[in-house]
């Protein structure tokens, strides 16, 4: 007999969090069989697809068995999924019959689902992106030119956290959508999750004696993130996160981590719903960043 | 100009095409810094080594720390065992500059560099008035402290503490009384055919040599 896990019907960053709540109280009690029931999903995010398969991730390894998972029943939302790859590597997750790959054609994915296991995954991506980057950054966010290059480093960077830092395996998506009801204008969503030993495990060893009884995930995020700071003594090391939010601070866009507990953002903007710092969330482990890049206005 | 024992000493110039189009990831990093190194230590113990960055569509914050701000430390801080290892940034465009930039000054090193048209400058941390001496010895190719610091306006004492300085940064060459940009260094080698091969962009090591 499975437990059931009922999916939020809008499964972006805040219906991750519910799904992460349900996630827990199904999962402390015993290690029966997981159903992640996405039948009621109307809307889903770049993050929240990534997060489902995060949190199937983490099911599987406390109970020990893959998870099952009952597709949603929106058409849209059935084919987005289908767009972004979703099956493809849902079945190295929940227990789902192996789906072949497919040739993309057109699409507003500017990245399908990728599973990053090493550098080559990150070469892989940064290879494939470059095209489609120059026509989404360029024709529907107004970018200048150089931001393609920009977006490529950015993509390298926030992978490589995942190679470097996780000890686990993670995985990649970004795309276009209109973000009418807050900003009117279109964005580029990327989202990049692991279920590794997250911020707090990988700086602990080196940073959290200096800080005793302080030391926490939101602490861990602060020193990564604000101060570049890395689980390496080489000076040389943490400087990829800074470089990003500074890159994303130049695109008006906002940039969050959560990991442990706690949440990041750095920048947030007005039309955003993102807070500075966020602790005391449900656990979860590994890293969960998010980007959003708004499209330009015609007279900036 | 230089005298027979400046001559001696001229580097050994190698040329490392970086045959990677994208430069991105720290263990792609390294295998590129490695394969420089292994480059470098062919050479006598005096070089410079021209590294092109014509081909490089990409490069990443985590790749410039292991390529160019490691190299470049190492040069810095192997002067005790009187090696003297200079590197040149050749075909450097502004979407590189960023990266490199931001390597280099976490270590608080600077590096030559060299833009597509050939202009040169620096990355990296250099303060203002060594940035402005450094580019009259580029100017000049080489040039002596008596004839910087009046064309500065510069204390001589502190002109030539600032040239020194950038020669153990590794940014000029001193020869004699003279200090040499690197530039006029590499033409100087070229002139005198020190140390060429073709550059062979089209083998499956990640450098050529010159």
């Amino acid at each position: 007999m499975s437990r059931v896990i009922e999916v939020p019907d809008v499964l972006d960053h805040k219906g991750f969090e519910a799904l992460v709540t349900e996630l827990n109280r199904v999962t402390e009690s015993d290690a029966a069989r997981v159903l992640f029931n996405a039948k009621h999903v109307r809307w889903t995010s770049p993050y929240g697809l990534i997060g489902l398969l995060a949190a199937g991730r983490v099911a599987r390894e406390r109970t020990g068995l893959a998870p099952s998972i009952e597709a949603p029943d929106n058409r849209d939302v059935r084919k987005y999924w289908e767009r972004m790859d979703f099956w493809q590597v849902a079945s190295e997750v929940y227990d789902v019959e192996p789906v072949p790959a497919r040739v993309h054609g057109v699409s507003d994915a500017l990245l399908e689902l990728t599973p990053i296991r090493s550098h080559h995954d990150v070469h892989a991506v940064v290879d494939r992106v470059r095209e489609r980057a120059s026509t989404i950054l360029l024709n529907k966010l107004h970018y200048p030119r150089p931001s393609v290059i920009q977006f490529s480093v950015l993509l390298s960077e926030v992978c490589q956290n995942i190679i470097e830092h996780a000890e686990a395996d993670g995985w990649v998506c970004a795309q276009t959508y209109n973000y009418r009801e807050r900003l009117g204008r279109d964005v580029v969503m990327l989202a990049v999750m692991d279920v590794g030993i997250g911020f707090e495990g990988s700086l602990s060893a080196e940073h959290s004696r200096r800080h005793g009884e302080r030391w926490s995930a939101g602490m861990a995020l602060e020193r990564a993130l604000l101060h570049g700071e890395s689980r390496h003594r080489d000076p040389g090391r943490g400087q990829g996160l800074q470089a990003i939010r500074r890159q994303v601070g130049r695109w008006e866009g906002e940039l969050a981590i959560r990991s442990g507990d706690a949440m990041i953002a750095s920048p947030t903007q007005d039309w955003g719903d993102l807070s500075a710092m966020r602790t005391g969330l449900e656990f979860f482990p590994g890293a969960q960043i998010l980007v959003v890049m708004p499209a330009r206005l015609e007279n900036e | 100009m230089a005298n027979q024992g400046e001559a001696l000493r001229m580097p050994e110039i190698a040329v490392a095409s970086l045959y990677q189009r994208n430069l991105v990831t720290r263990h792609t990093g390294r295998a590129v810094r490695l394969s420089i190194e292994g480059l470098v230590g062919e050479l006598g113990t005096t070089s410079l080594t021209i590294l092109d960055f014509g081909d490089v569509a990409v490069i990443d914050f985590s790749c410039a720390d292991e390529v160019v701000a490691k190299l470049v430390l190492r040069a810095v801080d192997e002067q005790a065992d009187d090696t003297e290892r200079f590197y040149l940034f050749r075909g450097v465009r502004q979407h590189h500059v960023d990266p490199m930039d931001s390597a280099l000054r976490r270590r608080g090193l600077a590096a030559a560099a060299q833009g597509p048209g050939g202009e040169p400058f620096l990355i990296g941390e250099v303060d203002p008035a060594a940035s402005r001496l450094w580019l009259a010895v580029c100017e000049a190719g080489h040039a002596k402290l008596d004839e910087l610091a009046p064309e500065l306006g510069m204390d001589p004492r502190d002109c030539g503490r600032l040239l020194d300085r950038m020669c153990a940064r590794r940014l000029l060459r001193r020869a004699g009384q003279a200090y040499h940009s690197l530039f006029y260094t590499f033409a100087e080698a070229e002139r005198s055919g020190k140390g060429r091969v073709p550059d062979d962009r089209e083998g499956a090591s990640p450098s050529g040599r010159e």
